[in-house]
This record gives C-alpha cells, structure tokens and sequence, in this order.
C-alpha cells in the first residue's frame, strides 16, 4: 500500500547475545537434545537403526542417491524433444534455441520435407538435433526461446555420468526417447497440423475461399 | 542545387528526382516495400506515404473521415490531408514534406503495415528472411499493436517451386511487384507477373515457363519480406548468425561488390550478397556470382605435394618450398619463366613481378579461357583480375600462356614458377610442359596446371585472404579475408616471398601491409586505396548486423 509505512522496532542486543558464549551454549543445547532424543528412540526401538537400515521409513536421514528429494516441477532436468500424436518430433528446426543458448551446445541441421508431405512448404524439421549436455549450462534458455514447445527439461533427471565424452552428446533418437517426469513423450500443449481445421495453412483450393 | 524541406532536415535533390530517392541518398530512410533505388516505381504498397504542405496560396487537399472518439464512444467527422507516396512524388524546390513529424503519416505507415500483415502467417521462425525482413523492422517501428482481425487468414499456396533457384511462399508475400520488376527491367525477360487481386493477389510465372536466366537470384534479393526464397540457402542458416565481409566476386572482369556472409562459428561462407557500388555493379549480380562462395571452397589445393616419378607425394609446405628453391638453383639465368594469374589477387602477382625482375625472367599470362558474357554485367573474361595482374608488370612484356608454350617447344625454358593452375590454352597443348625440368605452381584451385606441377604449393582462395582485383574498366578494388585458409593454405604472396628467400632473393614481405605499401609506390594505378568505392547509403540493403570480421 503506499504511503503506509510500518516501522519495525530493531531487536535490543543483551550483554549475553554480545558475548556469544551464551548463545553458542543454547545453539549446542539443542544439537545435544536431539542427539539424545535420537538416541534413545533408537534404543527404545521407536524408530529403525539408521545404520542398519538406512532406508527404512522415519529416518530424517536422506540417503542419496538411493533416496531422492522430489523435484519441483519446474526443476530444469536433461532435455527432451517433444513428439507430435504421429511420432515425429514438435520441432520445426527454427535455431530459436541454438540461437538463445549463451553456451552453444545445441546443433540443429533443418530440412525439408519431402514432396508431397502435407508439411512440405508449412514446416521444416530437423535432419539432426544434437544438444552437447556437457557444454549446456542447464540455464533453460532453449525453452524459453522454443516458439513450438518441441524442447523441455521437465524430465526431473541429471545427466548420467558417462565414462566416454561422446557418450554426453545426445542426438535426436535419444532426445526424442526421453520421458517427461509424468511419463509423457508429448507436451500439454495442443498443436495443430497441416490441414487442421484452425491450422494455419490450408491451401487455397480447400480453404473455401 | 535545389532544395525541399523534410521533417526539419534540408534535402538536396536533383531535378527530376522523388522525394524518397533525395531522401535515401542523404540517408533518410522513408520507410517503404515497393520501392527499390534500382528499380522503376510501382507505388503499389503506399508505406512510404508523406504529408505535403500546400504551397503558397494552394489550398490543402482535405479528405473527410471517421474519427473514433472514445470519450463520446461514437465516430466523429474528422479531416486529414489528403497523403503523397514519396516514390512516386517529384520533388520540387522549396517544398515542405512532413514524414516522421506528422502523426497522419505515423497513423497511415500504422494501418498499412497492420493491413499487410493481415493474412500473413508470421511464420518468423521458419522463414529465412527473419532478422533482415521489412515486415518485422517496420513492424517494431512503425505498428507494435497485436492483429485485431479473429477470421481465419486467405491461405494461398506455399512452397511453389519458381525454378531451379526460387521457392515462392504466396501466403508472405505482400505484391510489391519488385522481382517482377526484377525480371523485366534486369534480365529483360518477363518470366512472373501477378495474378487475381486483392487478398488473392499472388506471383505467379508466366504461363509455359520457369524462371530461368542468369539473374534469377536478384528476385530473392529484392525481396523485402520472406516470399521468395533461394533454394541454395533455404533453411541453412539464420541470418543472425551471419557475418557479412566485404568481398569481390571472382567470376568475371566486371568485378561486381558483394558481401560473403559468413558463419564465424562454423567458419564456413553461406552466402554472397550484391554490395551497392553505383560505378560497379549497382545494386545487382549475377547467378553464377551469387553462387561463388560454393565454388571458391570447392576443388581446392589444401596440401603441399611434391612429383615422384609418376605419383605425387603430400608433404609440409616448408619441405615443398626447399625442393622447389632446390630445383630452382639449378636453372641457369634466363632459362626460368614466370607465370603470372589473372585469377590471383593484385598482390599476389605484384610480388611474383618482383621475384621475376629478381632473377630476371621473363613474364607470362595464364587465366580462364572467356566464357558467354551478356550485356547486363557478365564480362566476357572470366577472370576478375586481368588489368591488375597486367598493371603490376609495369610495362614489362606479359606474354600469354600459349606464348610460354611455344617458347618450351622452342627449348627456351628450363623452369616455370607460376601463381593459378587454370590454364586458357588446350589441354593437349599443355603436355609439352613435361619437358621443363622444374615447374612450381603456387594455387588455390585444382586446374588444368596442376597436373604438370613438380611442386604444388597450396595458396589461400580469394576468400582466405585480403587482396584487390582491378575490374575491366580499371577500377582497383579490394577485398577482405572472410575465412581462414583451408588445410596448410598460405596466402600466395607469401609463398613466392618465402620461395624467393629460400633461393636467396630480396623479398622481405611478411605482412601484407607490407606488400600493400610496395605496390602503392611501384604501381600506384593498381592500389584500390586509391579508388574510393562509390558507395551509396542504401536503407534497403545495407546488412542489419555490423561487419567484425576485418583482418587487415
């Protein structure tokens, strides 16, 4: 609200918070209670032995990389290419992304369709889409720029750790294989194609005009 | 000279000249489609409308309009003047032409640009003219407001293909009529007209025929939106990417001013593009120029290779170069030739003149053998360099390769050291090289030469390195290095000079400044320092993105 100011009142500072010694004691008071608390839980048989089992439900303990925490679901993972209903991959080849990627780890080689695709004239599409995840700085500026929703890193994985550098580059097969977090290889977003009623495109002698 | 006023500027003009053309050589832009300095004026897309102050004593031609008065929310009767295109309005001594300091044009240049853009698919991502299209440049500085029409957009067809080099998408194409009049006023063949009208309107060729010709590319480049497309660099690259170098085009004696633009992270040339020059080439090139760039990357020497005995054998250019300076030890005064290029740079024949008069040999001509020249642009010498390479000898005597020849079958020449391996003589003719002991060829391109080579050095393309050519007409000009050489190519100016002092010459070039600031003294006629390119100042064409590439 403007013109409303609320003024907070700076917290007064005692001899015992100037000295530290104080504070420092209540601080190890509590790592001390709940050392204890923990202790005796275990001994009493409460809650599993997290050496033991450190899997076990009840353990505050998260042991990765067997346990994981939850992603959000803006996370941004490794990429995928999104597929249309017939398969083929959202992505029309524009270098939107390439373009936008302040690392340069995406390399697209557009195409055109063969005559007598219903696509041919509408749309390219690319020949090759190789993103190199150990350049890409995982920033999602590919995202952003994508005019056709055709890249996301909603896939909630890190990039596997591979033992040849090759292996990082991903080509468009691998792209296109990889799952969103919900198990999708599609996008929510609908997109119509050449010859849709609503596509942008139909051509003269069909649009009825 | 006379002058009108415009917006709060003075505009000199010529008698006889549109308000837009005075405007554009004082490089304002007035913004506009249809309208092309080399072309004739169809004032058809009404973007470049002005206001027109009545003279003195005029009375002001009005229209009456609707006015949507939002706090009344009805219309209102409103008057405007009536607006000029400035293409196609003369302009005249003291008049007084209002462009961006009146808000009917603003209001006018608004509604045109929203009415083209109508049934546009704005398929920007997709279209190769993104990032140099009229449409989006006026668009951020003309409209900026969302489209208002909901209906479905006219689709017409996409993807039609032209000929072999243009592909035609109807549905960008906003009928400004420019590669019509490409076509009838350039290549003088009408091969496209317009059919149907209005929203339906599209390009079409004329019936039976494709579009074919020498200067099909000129359609594409003329092109203000994304219509017409070439199918040599169709979906390749985004222009964004591309870097534009001020270049020569190496086909032909005319010489015509072209940008290569290049990728320079791929370091790789996409494309060539005509570079105004009023003297030259005007706004124009030829197909077979425009698709330079593919043929200077192509057939090219990239290694050193030596003869032995019937074979050749690749090694370092170092190693080469002593074999040669070796070889060439032996050969008694006044038995070597030296065989200057008319497809070399200036510069490069200029150091090989040097390295002759050195060792007092006498001098020879190889170059293309002609080819069908037109009356348009195409000069009937294929090669971009003749006068120069002749204008560094001095008024030395140049022989021609058939001249060389003879002089071998004669038994006059023990050795040959040559720039180029083209060769405008038979290829038959050319076995009687085979009895010169020694003939060390320094070249970019595989020819005809190449196989007579007993040492081939790899030199630098026109595209790998600076240098100038000196056209048909004299004019000397310059060209910068858009990429780095291919494999072990060095500049071939280098390679006589490093050759030269492997064999204990005085030539002490290492820079090609160096070589520049020779050839200004000796022959100061072929220096394209001197020859200021005519260059006007052109809103149409000039490249959006700022040449970095600049190795001098």
């Amino acid at each position: 609200m403007p013109g409303k100011t609320k003024v907070l009142k700076k917290p007064s500072r005692t001899i015992s918070d100037q000295s530290y010694v104080v504070e420092v004691m209540k601080g190890l008071g509590v790592t001390l209670k709940h050392f204890f608390q923990g202790t005796a839980q275990m001994v009493s048989g409460n809650v599993p032995d997290a050496v033991k089992n450190p899997l076990a439900e009840g353990i505050a303990t998260i042991s990765y990389p067997e346990q994981k925490r939850p992603y959000a679901e803006r996370w941004r993972g490794v990429h995928r290419l999104t597929h249309r209903d017939d398969g083929s991959p959202r992505c029309v080849a524009c270098l939107c992304c390439s373009t936008a990627c302040p690392a340069q780890c995406i390399y697209i080689k557009p195409g055109e369709y063969p005559e007598g695709d219903a696509r041919r004239g509408y749309e390219r599409y690319p020949v090759e889409f190789v993103i190199d995840e150990l350049r890409c700085i995982f920033c999602g500026f590919c995202v952003e720029a994508c005019p056709c929703d055709a890249i996301r890193m909603d896939t909630g994985v890190h990039v596997t750790a591979f033992e040849v550098k090759s292996d990082f580059v991903y080509d468009k097969d691998k792209l296109m294989s990889i799952v969103s977090q919900h198990g999708t290889q599609n996008s929510e977003n609908t997109r119509h194609e050449p010859g849709d009623a609503g596509h942008p495109g139909i051509d003269r002698l069909h649009g009825g005009h | 000279m006379p002058t009108f006023k415009l917006d709060d500027r003075e505009i000199p003009f010529e008698k006889g000249e549109t308000i837009i053309q005075a405007a554009y050589r004082q490089g304002i832009e007035i913004p506009h489609y249809c309208w092309h300095p080399g072309l004739s004026i169809a004032a058809n897309c009404r973007m470049c409308l002005v206001e027109i102050e009545p003279g003195p004593g005029q009375r002001a031609m009005m229209l009456d309009v609707l006015k949507w008065d939002a706090a009344r929310n009805d219309y209102v009767v409103d008057r405007k003047p009536k607006l000029q295109p400035a293409c196609q309005q003369m302009a005249s001594e003291g008049m007084v032409v209002r462009s961006e300091n009146s808000h009917f044009v603003k209001d006018a240049r608004a509604h045109v640009q929203e009415f083209l853009l109508l049934n546009h698919p704005v398929d920007c991502p997709i279209c190769d003219q993104a990032g140099e299209c009229k449409l989006q440049d006026y668009y951020m500085s003309e409209q900026r407001t969302p489209k208002r029409m909901l209906d479905e957009p006219v689709h017409k067809p996409k993807g039609v293909v032209f000929g072999d080099t243009i592909v035609y998408d109807a549905e960008r194409c906003i009928a400004c009529t420019r590669c019509i009049r490409v076509c009838d006023e350039l290549a003088g063949d009408h091969m496209l007209d317009l059919r149907e009208r209005g929203n339906k309107n599209e390009i079409v060729t004329a019936p039976g025929r494709k579009l074919e010709g020498d200067y099909t590319l000129m359609t594409e480049h003329v092109c203000p939106v994304g219509a017409l497309t070439s199918s040599h660099f169709r979906f390749k690259a985004r222009v964004w990417t591309l870097t534009p170098v001020k270049s020569i085009c190496p086909g032909c004696a005319t010489g015509c001013n072209m940008f290569v633009d290049v990728d320079t992270r791929e370091q790789r040339a996409y494309r060539n593009r005509p570079r105004d020059n009023e003297a030259v080439n005007k706004f124009w090139m030829c197909d077979d120029g425009m698709m330079s760039y593919q043929r200077e990357t192509e057939r090219r020497v990239l290694k050193a290779s030596v003869r032995k005995d019937a074979s050749r054998e690749e090694t370092t250019v170092e190693a080469a170069i002593e074999r040669a300076a070796a070889g060439l030890k032996g050969v008694q005064k006044g038995w070597l030739a030296v065989l200057l290029c008319a497809q070399s740079s200036t510069e490069d024949n200029f150091v090989m003149v040097e390295f002759a008069r050195q060792l007092g040999a006498p001098l020879y001509l190889t170059a293309k053998a002609p080819w069908k020249g037109d009356d348009i642009l195409r000069n009937v010498d294929q090669n971009p360099n003749r006068a120069g390479a002749v204008a560094v000898a001095n008024n030395a005597k140049v022989g021609s390769l058939k001249d060389l020849l003879h002089a071998v079958s004669a038994g006059q020449v023990q050795a040959v050291v040559g720039l180029g391996a083209c060769a405008d003589a038979e290829a038959d003719t050319l076995a009687v090289l085979s009895r010169v002991s020694e003939v060390v060829l320094i070249a970019a391109h595989e020819g005809p030469l190449a196989a007579k080579a007993s040492v081939l050095l790899p030199a630098a393309s026109s595209f790998e390195s600076n240098g100038s050519f000196m056209n048909v007409k004299g004019i000397a000009q310059e060209f910068r290095k858009a990429l780095p050489p291919k494999g072990d190519a060095v500049p071939a100016w280098d390679l006589v000079a490093q050759l030269g002092r492997a064999m204990e010459l005085d030539l002490k070039y290492r820079k090609f400044k160096e070589v520049r600031a020779a050839l200004a003294v000796l022959t100061p006629a072929a220096n394209p320092e001197r020859a200021p390119v005519v260059e006007p100042t052109t809103p149409a064409i000039t490249p959006t993105t700022p040449s970095t590439v600049t190795n001098p």
